[in-house]
């Protein structure tokens, strides 16, 4: 036992020696996130500068303006107004808006009858999503006045005589739409990119620590060393439980300080420090069963070192650690959790989304458990092979 | 291969390898060797490259499974496995084995705890074997920073730290400078006068003969003879070594040499392949005919030896083959 | 020649090393694919839909036109549960629940109230509101008029449904019309037309540097010593070795565009500039990689900083995500990266038709941190091989 500790020892020191090991697990992945962090500030997740040009100078399109200045949308849209639409236009063009609305001469009029040109969304390649809602926005405001003017004609197309249609535009005025569309908040907590992105990167870096763990197997062979912890009267056990032993605190380590540091430093959020920790530490376990496997799968330092980059991108790349797991399809989601990090990240957007305890980490610790065993079951088999000449 | 193996009290015996056999594929490295080593002795192994020495070595120390025979360490049995017997074993591998990027220090406690030594024994001793391969000063630099001498030396100081009953050194001063080797030879001598027991692997005879008590001479994975230096040479005593510089087709020479009737053995040699080692009866009388041979194959004698047997003598004579290829 | 020898020997040893060809060919690939398939859609919300258990036919219609809107993307979920959950994730912007019994009550004349569930601090969710309400309304603009027209002429719901369907163009609604003023964008395409040039430029400087490695090995294993003591000139030796990675970087640049172009569609643009480009790029990774390999110390070292150096930078230069999503003053620090002028450029040449003189600017400015790194890497090198103890 105390032969796998000195192992163990040994193993850490060397590595607290190197200095690319420090980088890799923790600085890089500190900085990555940091640099992520800054990048997507939460808060100006989605913004509408609007323009608007009004044509019409009547209380219509005064009405629209204020409906775009309300309560619900301040965080969202800012108005700008034009004085001509030509003004509006270089604006779009440049950037200075993302999309204007044309509100055309006689809009007011037109609310009480009479045709009249559209209301006109100037908007720009870039910013779909803008111009969207303001059409949509434009479109709702009138939409009362167009169902009114729709159950007019519905009802002459049922049968009310043509005659009637003032009395029936008079009555249709009073409707109020049937349907309509009520907003509830949720009560959790929003995903901060940071929460996400913070372990992601960490996990990726971590999974460097494959390799390292792998090549230095094949070093202690080339080195000799291995012959000579194999002449001493230790375990045959002993050495590959004494690295894998260092592997797991590493990772660990790496994992821990992550977290802390995007915790402290940059106001990443989960609601339970108990399931990151265990999240953390199933991660590290995975880390050191894929270790293995790629020592039992090579014979040099340099097929160690290629085959643990291989896995670790393969891992890495369908886990969705690169991307915000939100922006994939379904598809590539459902592909994430074949991978331990894909889980993990999982559990830690639950936790980041206020989410504790089991319900948030139950179903990632086993499907990192699961796929750990596979790996252990796939390297037990593969050393049973190797042995049988 | 198993022949049943005769017990005698080998609990007096440091080293007891029966009937070690060992095949790699098609190629037998180790065929039926056995030896023994007694407390306090040093034994050697000669042979040249590729003889087996290498193998016979790790299956003593529990590096290597044998095909078939046994492997005891003061009446306590070697396997790949943990064993007590390991305990008792000091392992100095030809190539340095060390890390390079821990400390001096660092590795001898490394390899110190590997044998279960409680800690404070494991500080002196670690002390005791700095002072003995003299690294006392740069214990808390680091391997990478050592000279190939010293990493020598710390090499074998990290086979002894646990006080080993037996040490083992295989082909320790390979491409080892001459200080260094002077150094090396010194402490292995010393180690045996303070009654360690030493199974010593070379393929330099004049090591073998300097320090070993007893030598076994090992050919393409079989001991040919083993016996005190003396013993050995006794068995060519009426042989003479002869060795002559030459010019010419030697190739050709040296198998029409060995051709002849009274030439036991004939290798061709030297640095620059312009040797010729003979091992004959009565090299004055066989002189004549040599001379006549290398006229008629166009080879021009240039200097002639004649020597007492010693080792090498030996080896060729019992294997027609030189030492050194 | 012998930088020849040195060039040609160079790549002998990389191309038949099989990781090499992993992260030069089948790794960006793959991450073109993933990130092309993500990118996307920037112009929809995502809107997740519950459906009511026993829908009616009005329910139904509402669900349809939902899933048809231009303005979103829709995903039904079985359970309000799971989408629930589902917007917790941010994987949705709203979720809409559409309500039990929408059928009966219209019928009935109550008024219907559609839940719609968001995160109340996310403004793409009060964004995707707005869009969900302007379809609601236009649903509810016919259930208003089937329903006046039933009580003026006492025609059926569902007969005066049908003619509501048919007489929106005879109402003369108030039309909402969108006009495109800005046709070229600024960013780089969606999809593939984004991942494939921003993974170029990420990947073959990730590769150079890892290339670098390779040289650090190579000095270490003394190699280059033993070619000094032939007479060959540090110099020499430098040249050769720099051809050979440059060329290396030629050869993946082109097999990815070709990948690109033959596979997922990518229109690389005007043909010479995007030569000249790709050119200087390359340039680019292979000074950073030769840079590399003078100055690091361990080949252990480049494969832990490479990679977290070249994604830095490559997040830094908009290779991840759009610059255009980051803060003013990052997106400016970000062109202190050679990685930024590049994806500029491409951008000039997939999202705006440039030309060779559109992106001179940018080439420019690549052209001069090639110089600078092919410059110091020389240099570095030079002094490494001949003054380094067995460098």
């Amino acid at each position: 036992m105390s032969a796998v500790l000195a192992i163990a020892a040994k193993d850490l020191r060397q590595r607290l020696r190197d200095r690319s090991a420090w980088v890799i697990v923790f600085l890089a992945p500190v900085l990555i996130s940091a640099l992520m962090a800054l990048a997507f500030n939460d808060n100006d997740e989605f913004r509408a500068n609007l323009g608007i040009v009004d044509l019409d100078r009547g209380p219509a399109a005064t009405g629209l303006t204020q409906v775009l200045r309300s309560p619900e949308l301040q965080g969202t849209v800012h108005v700008r107004s034009y004085d001509a639409e030509s003004a509006a236009r270089r604006a779009v063009d440049t950037g200075e808006v993302h999309a204007a609305i044309v509100v055309p001469e006689g809009f007011s009029q037109s609310l009480h009858g009479g045709g009249t040109e559209p209301v006109r969304v100037l908007d720009s390649v870039d910013y779909g999503l803008q111009a969207q809602l303001a059409r949509a926005i434009t479109e709702s405001y009138v939409a009362q006045v167009n169902a009114d003017r729709l159950s007019v004609a519905t009802a002459v197309a049922a049968g009310a005589p043509r005659t009637d249609i003032p009395e029936l535009a008079a009555r249709a005025a009073l409707l109020r739409l049937p349907e309509e569309v009520r907003t509830q908040g949720l009560p959790d907590d929003p995903l901060k990119v940071i929460s996400y992105f913070g372990p992601s990167m960490g996990m990726f870096f971590v999974l460097f620590t494959i390799g390292f763990g792998a090549r230095g197997y094949f070093i202690e062979q080339q080195q000799g060393t291995l012959d000579r912890i194999a002449a001493a009267p230790v375990g045959r056990g002993a050495l590959l439980l004494g690295k894998s032993v260092s592997t797991f605190v590493y990772s660990l380590a790496g994992l821990a300080t992550v977290t802390f540091v995007s915790w402290l430093a940059f106001d990443a959020s989960w609601a339970d420090p108990l399931g990151v920790a265990a999240l953390s530490v199933a991660m590290a376990v995975c880390v050191v069963c894929l270790t293995a496997l790629v020592i039992s799968l090579v014979r040099t330092e340099q097929q160690a070192q290629g085959l643990a980059s291989i896995v670790v991108f393969a891992l890495v790349l369908l886990g969705g650690n690169f991307v915000f797991a939100s922006g994939t399809t379904p598809a590539i989601r459902t592909l994430a959790l074949f991978t331990p990090n894909g889980w993990a990240l999982r559990g830690f957007t639950d936790l980041g989304t206020g989410v504790r305890g089991w319900d948030a980490v139950g179903a990632p610790l086993l499907g990192i458990a699961a796929f750990s065993l596979l790996v252990v079951a796939v390297t037990a088999l593969l050393l049973r092979l190797r042995r049988t000449p | 291969m198993n022949a049943p193996v005769r017990q005698p009290d080998t609990t007096r015996l440091v080293l007891e390898c029966a009937h070690l056999a060992r095949r790699f594929g098609q190629r037998t490295a180790v065929d039926d060797v056995s030896l023994s080593i007694a407390p306090g002795e040093t034994y050697g192994l000669l042979g040249p490259n590729g003889a087996g020495k290498t193998t016979t070595i790790r299956m003593v120390c529990g590096l290597l499974s044998p095909d078939a025979g046994t492997v005891h360490v003061a009446g306590r049995p070697v396997s790949t496995s943990a064993g007590p017997a390991k305990q008792l074993i000091g392992f100095v591998p030809q190539d340095v084995a060390l890390y390079p990027d821990l400390s001096v220090r660092e590795n001898l406690r490394f390899f110190g705890r590997l044998y279960r030594l409680p800690r404070r024994r494991l500080e002196r001793r670690v002390d005791e074997v700095l002072d003995l391969i003299d690294l006392g000063t740069r214990a808390r630099d680091r391997v990478d920073s050592l000279s190939g001498g010293m990493r020598r030396r710390l090499n074998i100081g990290a086979g002894l730290v646990h006080s080993p009953t037996l040490l083992v050194l295989d082909e320790p001063t390979v491409g080892v400078d001459p200080q260094s080797r002077h150094a090396i030879l010194e402490s292995v001598t010393r180690f045996g006068e303070e009654g360690m027991a030493v199974l010593y692997t070379t393929h330099y005879m004049e090591e073998a003969e300097r320090l070993c008590d007893r030598v076994g001479i090992i050919d393409r994975g079989r001991l040919v003879a083993e016996g005190t230096p003396r013993e050995l040479v006794a068995l060519v005593a009426e042989r003479d070594r002869v060795r002559l510089t030459a010019v010419g087709g030697l190739g050709a020479y040296t198998d029409a040499c060995r051709r002849l009737a009274r030439v036991e053995g004939a290798a061709r040699g030297g640095d620059h392949g312009d040797l010729v080692e003979l091992v004959v009866k009565d090299a004055r009388s066989l002189l004549p005919e040599l001379l006549d041979l290398a006229h008629a194959l166009d080879v021009d004698i240039r200097s002639v030896e004649i020597d007492e047997p010693d080792l090498e003598a030996v080896f060729l004579h019992l294997t027609g083959t030189a030492l050194r290829e | 020649m012998t930088a020849l020898a040195v060039t040609s020997a160079t790549l002998a040893r990389v191309l038949r090393d099989r990781t090499a060809l992993f992260f030069m060919v089948l790794l960006p690939v793959a991450i073109i694919v993933v990130i092309g398939v993500t990118v996307s859609g920037f112009d929809q919300f995502r809107v997740g839909l519950v459906t009511a258990s026993q829908a009616g036919p009005v329910a139904r219609e509402l669900t349809a036109e939902l899933e048809e809107a231009p303005g979103l993307r829709t995903r039904t979920y079985a359970t309000a549960d799971d989408a629930r959950t589902a917007l917790r994730r941010a994987e949705l912007d709203a979720v809409v629940v559409v309500p039990n019994g929408l059928d009966a009550d219209v019928r009935a004349g109550r008024s219907v109230a559609v839940q719609v569930l968001v995160e109340p601090s996310g403004s793409a969710g009060h964004g995707a509101v707005s869009s969900v309400s302007a379809v609601v309304a236009e649903h509810a603009a016919r259930l208003q008029a089937a329903r006046f027209a039933g009580e003026e002429t006492g025609s059926s719901f569902d007969d005066a449904l049908t003619l509501a369907r048919g007489a929106e163009r005879a109402a003369s609604p108030i039309t909402v019309r969108s006009e495109t003023v800005n046709g070229q964008s600024d960013f780089l395409p969606l999809g593939y037309s984004y991942s494939t040039p921003t993974m170029l430029v990420l990947f073959v400087f990730i590769n150079a540097l890892a290339g670098g490695a390779a040289i650090v090995q190579t000095r270490r294993t003394g190699v280059y010593a033993r070619a000094l003591a032939a007479p060959v000139a540090a110099r020499t030796l430098v040249f050769g070795e720099t051809v050979a990675y440059l060329l290396l970087a030629v050869l993946q640049s082109l097999l990815i565009v070709g990948i690109g172009a033959l596979v997922f569609d990518v229109k690389w643009g005007d043909p010479l500039a995007a030569g000249a480009l790709v050119t200087v790029w390359a340039l680019v990774g292979t000074g950073a990689g030769v840079l590399a390999g003078a100055l690091f110390r361990t080949p252990e070292q480049v494969h832990a900083i490479g990679p977290a150096l070249g994604i830095g930078m490559g997040m830094l230069g908009g290779c991840m995500w759009p610059l255009a999503v980051v803060p003013d003053w990052l997106r400016s620090a970000g062109h202190a990266v050679p990685h930024a002028w590049a994806v500029d450029a491409w951008t000039t040449l997939l999202s705006r038709d440039g030309d060779l003189a559109a992106i001179v600017r940018d080439l420019g400015v690549l052209a001069a941190f090639a110089t600078a790194l092919i410059t110091l890497a020389s240099l570095s090198l030079r002094r490494r091989l001949t003054t380094g103890p067995g460098a």
